[in-house]
């Protein structure tokens, strides 16, 4: 089978990787198609937190592209509160079947470290971290604190 | 009220002496035969028969007597209602209720409100025959009072169900409006009312039954379902059940009558025991208390309470027929022969539902107000953790999981499962069936759908062609000699070249009885192109993927579309001012193709009689019943209770209301492309309909139909599906059309070494239907076969085979075996897939200033000299250049019902795009799925329309220098 046999490679190399903002990749035992992972990221305001995701990947990968969501809540503008993402990597005008999850989760970490207001899915949060930086790091800190899963130990 | 009682009861046991005796004794019969209930419950109904009459003799005595104490007092609360929303404006409802169809009493209003309260009590007189007439309407301060809904109840039947007593009896009841145009009844809400302080002597009641209807009165099925708390049917669409009060609400020894009429008793006089047995267990189920279904904790759904189902029908006389049918729905189900199933006549007629979990639905009270409740499931669904302790789905229904939370069913639906165990729901809003889940995105799909049937007929006379008279049939076309004979190959399958006795050659169609003077296998090509002259030396006719004839110069190593010889047309014009080789008359291949219909008519007509409502089923079944060929006589359609003779308007009418009912989303046999345009393509999901085949059949007859006669459909397919109509190759380009991220990922591949990238391309694919994931190979031992940059021309070819024809491929045959027998494909040769489109949806009067008003530009502005010049171009062109330009640059001719401010790209609503792309010497390009035009910035007017013109008639491929 075309995606399993692509991902299966993806998801040992991403595990070999063992990259520090992206850790406890795994796959559904049954399901190739969708993987779990914990985003930790490095930059405040959510560097005091570890955010759990889910990518999930259509039965026609690389040929389209996987979608994200997250299952940690997160006060981000890019991010709303279903836990949507947009990340331009992955979008329809954008996608090439020779993108890799490594560089779909690099953009991510990217978009979470360093939010895109102008791209905006939560216009409000946009406008405050645009308008008053303190408050929406603040604002930013608690909900984390209040609802990310913990950081790894190491 | 006591007292009252008191003398009910000594009348009662004074004047029904002889039919309490006669009860007692039947009741003995039943209960002495448990095992054959069938049995027992025919001696029951006779000695019923026998009963009443004697206990009408012993009235006749008393009959003075008893008159005036015939009244009782009941108490009757009109607590609340439900309606369904269907209107703009929330109704002001009241309730009036009308005892023997008099002493009218009155509600107060509720304003605004489709979840009315009324809480209002009143006493009314009754005899034991007593109609209670309930109606619900709507209060206008300056107009009639609109009926809301209303239903006719017989006290009888609930006095037989509860043994005489209504103590806070709770009845939950359908209203039903009648359609003034069709006498249709349709429900359209619930009230509840509690019935209180009657308590009868039931042998009084056996000897009061008057009316035929009511004889089952005392049933052998002794149940407790009646008692406290639980609920049960009394017939079609009124539900039961004593409140609990208090403890000492003791639950009454009632006689349940789960069937109420005559007929059904007889139904169920022939069943077999096994079933009966099943049915028993039905009413088990039915009999559970109504309450909305929570998180079941690892217990399977078998623990899980259901909520009573609710009965949809109106006690209508149509619908009392002897129908096999779910004992839920006592009267008449809803599979009766007469109702619109999206499903065919098949099985679930039959439906036993024996495992069918009914489904709490939104019309339970409680339901609707716990619309935050997190954990509500659909009946038969449980949530299980998973050894991460993540929460999963399971369907005990379907024996299937999901990840994703099911969303309960609409108000309204059902679950059910037929004979062969196969899950179906039921609307009993619609009273319809459908075999796929219905989840919000197809209901809306479905609202969509049915939101435009008023514009349906509507948009229906704005479409024209070329009026009949223009048409003059042209005969003479390419006679073949004998010489041609050989070049041209065998005749395809079940044609045969025939000789009139003027030695003219002509061809019969034995497939489907058709005769024409074409030959088939040169149909609709060009005479010129059979008899062609040879090529200069060093030139060769190659085709292009898309079926177009082109000329290589391997002289010069140049191509070009003109054809080098000499006497052909040479230059830029032909005839009709555009190069020859791409000049069309469609005029002329309309011509053609009428001619055809025209001489291969048959005498005489078809009826084709449908109801409205079940306009499919209709339709679908005499036009099956039919020989193909008997489809090309003149159609005489006739909508039932409509008188009018059918001189074209009918018929019309007919084919457009029909296609947009096959195009219903709920059949799931279409689905529209993309998100984009309304075109539609072949559902791959239809396989989940069993009879699919069967109905895709029927609509290629159907199309097939619509072309013969001249009539035009609803909306159109995707341009890839007519090239799959006119035997065209597929191209890549094509999947554009339908699917552009795959498109673009095949695109990618092809454009880029793939050989450093680690794609891990196999030539195996998969795709997923309905959550399943189906493994395709594209060659054999493509699993172990991986793509590379030199094999991968190979796979792209396979891949774009597959793309286009995956999941669809029997669907498309049999759709075209519908056609080909009423029409056969040959004739459709003189068209490309966009003048078949036309052909087949008609030409509308394009809204220039609407299409101009919904424009936007890039890099370009509504002032440039380039966008003024189109706008001109527009303006001046016909209708049918109109139609190509917007099939060039939208896909479809179709322009949405709401206008171009409706216009609908692959992402979303996408307006009509002009932008400043390219040179001068570019032909202008399309990109369908964002509706947008690149339009080169032309120098003049006359370069954009020679261009313009060039663009939109070729074919694609060509748009692309």
């Amino acid at each position: 089978m075309t995606a399993p046999r692509r991902l299966r490679k993806e998801l040992v190399d991403l595990q070999e990787s063992s990259l520090k903002s992206f850790r406890d990749i795994k796959a559904d035992d049954d399901n190739l198609l969708r993987w779990t992972g914990l985003i930790v990221p490095d930059n405040p305001p959510y560097n005091k937190g570890a955010f759990r995701i889910e990518i999930n990947f259509p039965a026609e990968y690389p040929f389209k592209p996987p979608k994200i969501s997250f299952k940690t809540k997160i006060y981000h503008p890019n991010i709303d509160e279903k836990g949507q993402v947009c990340l331009p990597i992955i979008s329809t005008e954008n996608w090439k079947p020779a993108t890799r999850t490594d560089q779909v989760v690099q953009a991510l970490i990217a978009l979470i470290n360093d939010p895109e207001p102008e791209h905006p899915l939560r216009a409000e949060l946009a406008e405050e971290f645009l308008k008053d930086k303190k408050k929406f790091v603040k604002n930013a800190e608690d909900y984390t604190r209040k609802h990310s899963e913990k950081r790894p130990a190491d | 009220m006591a007292d009252e009682n008191g003398q009910a009861t000594g009348a009662a046991s004074r004047a029904g002496n002889d039919s309490l005796d006669a009860t007692q004794s039947v009741t003995n019969i039943a209960g002495s035969n448990p095992n054959l209930p069938g049995t027992s419950a025919s001696i029951a109904a006779v000695a019923v028969a026998g009963a009443s009459g004697t206990a009408n003799g012993g009235s006749g005595s008393n009959g003075t007597g008893s008159s005036n104490q015939g009244y009782y007092q009941l108490s009757v609360t009109i607590e609340e209602a439900s309606l369904r929303n269907n209107g703009f404006l929330k109704p002001n409802p009241y309730v009036e209720l009308l005892i023997d169809s008099k002493s009218k009493r009155k509600t107060d209003l509720v304003k605004n409100s489709y979840l009315p309260k009324w809480n209002e009590e009143f006493t009314v007189l009754i005899t034991p025959n007593s109609t209670l007439h309930f109606k619900v309407l709507d209060h206008s301060s300056f107009r009639k009072d609109a009926m809301l809904g209303e239903r006719v109840i017989q006290l009888s039947h609930i006095l037989h169900h509860y043994n005489g007593r209504c103590e806070y009896l709770e009845l939950t009841i359908d209203l039903f409006v009648t359609s003034k145009s069709d006498n249709r009844q349709t429900k359209s809400g619930e009230l509840v009312a509690i019935l209180n302080g009657l308590k009868l002597d039931m042998s009084k009641v056996g000897q009061l039954q008057q009316n035929g209807t009511a004889v089952q009165a005392i049933n052998p099925v002794v149940s407790d379902a009646a008692a406290a708390g639980r609920s049960c049917m009394i017939y079609g669409g009124v539900r039961a059940r004593m409140r609990l009060r208090s403890n000492n609400a003791e639950p009454p020894a009632a006689t349940r009558s789960p069937l109420s009429n005559g007929v059904n008793q007889e139904q169920r006089r022939s069943a077999a025991p096994p079933i009966w047995e099943q049915q028993q267990q039905q009413q088990q189920q039915v009999a559970q208390p109504q309450q909305p279904l929570r998180m079941s904790n690892g217990t399977g759904a078998a623990a899980v309470p259901q909520t009573a189902p609710y009965p949809q029908q109106p006690p209508a006389p149509v619908q009392q027929r002897p129908v096999s049918q779910s004992p839920l729905y006592v009267n008449g189900s809803i599979e009766n022969g007469g109702q619109a199933n999206y499903m065919l006549g098949g099985a679930p007629d039959q439906a036993v539902c024996g495992a069918g979990l009914p489904v709490s639905n939104g019309a339970d009270p409680q339901l609707q107000t716990q619309p935050a409740e997190d954990e509500l499931l659909p009946a038969g669904w449980e949530i299980r953790l998973d050894q991460y302790g993540r929460r999963y789905y399971v369907d005990h229904n379907t024996r299937s999981t999901y990840w994703e939370k099911p969303t309960p069913l609409p108000p309204g639906w059902e679950i059910r499962k037929d004979v062969r165990g196969r899950v179906y729901y039921v609307d009993h809003n619609t009273r319809k069936t459908t075999w796929q889940r219905p989840n919000s995105e197809r209901l809306m799909h479905f609202q969509h759908w049915q939101g435009q049937r008023a514009h349906v007929v509507a948009q229906g006379n704005q479409r024209f062609l070329y009026s009949q008279q223009q048409q003059q049939p042209t005969a003479v076309t390419a006679q073949v000699t004998q010489d041609d004979e050989d070049a041209l190959g065998p005749l395809p399958d079940g044609w045969e070249k025939k000789v009139q006795s003027d030695n003219r050659v002509y061809f019969v169609n034995h497939k489907n009885r058709t005769t024409q003077w074409e030959d088939p296998r040169t149909q609709g090509q060009e005479v010129s192109l059979i008899n062609e002259g040879p090529l200069p030396p060093g030139w060769e006719i190659r085709y292009t993927a898309a079926g177009e004839r082109f000329f290589v110069d391997h002289n010069t190593r140049r191509t070009t579309f003109e054809d080098p010889r000499p006497g052909a047309p040479k230059g830029a014009k032909g005839v009709y001012g555009v190069p020859r080789a791409y000049e069309r008359s469609f005029r002329w291949k309309l011509s053609q193709f009428r001619y055809l219909c025209q001489s291969n008519a048959l005498p005489s007509h078809i009826k084709i009689t449908v109801t409205r409502q079940t306009l499919f089923e209709d339709s679908y079944h005499q036009i099956m019943r039919l020989p193909a060929y008997e489809l090309r006589r003149r159609l005489y359609i006739i909508f039932r209770g409509e008188e009018g003779l059918d001189y074209g308007g009918v018929s019309r009418e007919w084919f457009f209301l029909l296609s947009h009912e096959v195009l219903n989303p709920m059949y799931c046999l279409f689905e529209y492309a993309n998100k984009n345009n309304y075109s539609l393509q072949i559902n791959p999901a239809s396989y989940v309909n069993p009879d699919h085949l069967q109905y895709f059949k029927f609509i290629g007859r159907f199309i097939a139909m619509a072309l013969y006669h001249g009539r035009f459909i609803y909306s159109g397919f995707t341009m890839p599906f007519y090239k799959r109509m006119l035997n065209k190759k597929l191209t890549i380009k094509d999947i554009e059309t339908i699917d552009p991220e795959f498109y673009n990922s095949l695109i990618w591949v092809r454009d880029n070494n793939i050989d450093e990238c680690g794609l891990e391309l196999w030539f195996s694919v998969d795709f997923e239907v309905l959550g399943q994931i189906i493994h395709h190979e594209l060659k054999e031992n493509g699993e172990k076969e991986r793509v590379t940059e030199e094999n991968k021309e190979e796979y792209i070819t396979l891949m774009t085979e597959w793309r286009m024809t995956r999941g669809i491929e029997q669907q498309t045959k049999t759709f075209l075996e519908g056609f080909n027998e009423v029409v056969p494909l040959e004739w459709l040769k003189y068209f490309d897939e966009r003048e078949l489109e036309l052909i087949l949806c008609g030409m509308q009067d394009v809204d220039v200033e609407d299409w101009q008003r919904n424009t936007i530009y890039r890099h370009y502005n509504r002032n440039s000299k380039q966008v003024v010049w189109f706008w001109q171009f527009v303006r001046e062109t016909d209708n049918e250049k109109r139609a190509r330009l917007l099939q060039f640059v939208t896909g479809t001719c179709r322009v949405p019902v709401g206008g171009f401010a409706e216009l609908m790209g692959s992402n979303g609503p996408q307006r009509f795009c002009i932008e400043k792309v390219g040179k001068e010497t570019w032909l202008p390009r399309s990109h369908t799925c964002f509706n947008r035009l690149d339009l080169p910035p032309y120098k003049s007017y006359d370069q954009l329309v020679e261009k313009l013109t060039f663009a939109i008639e070729e074919t694609e491929g060509f748009c692309q220098e």
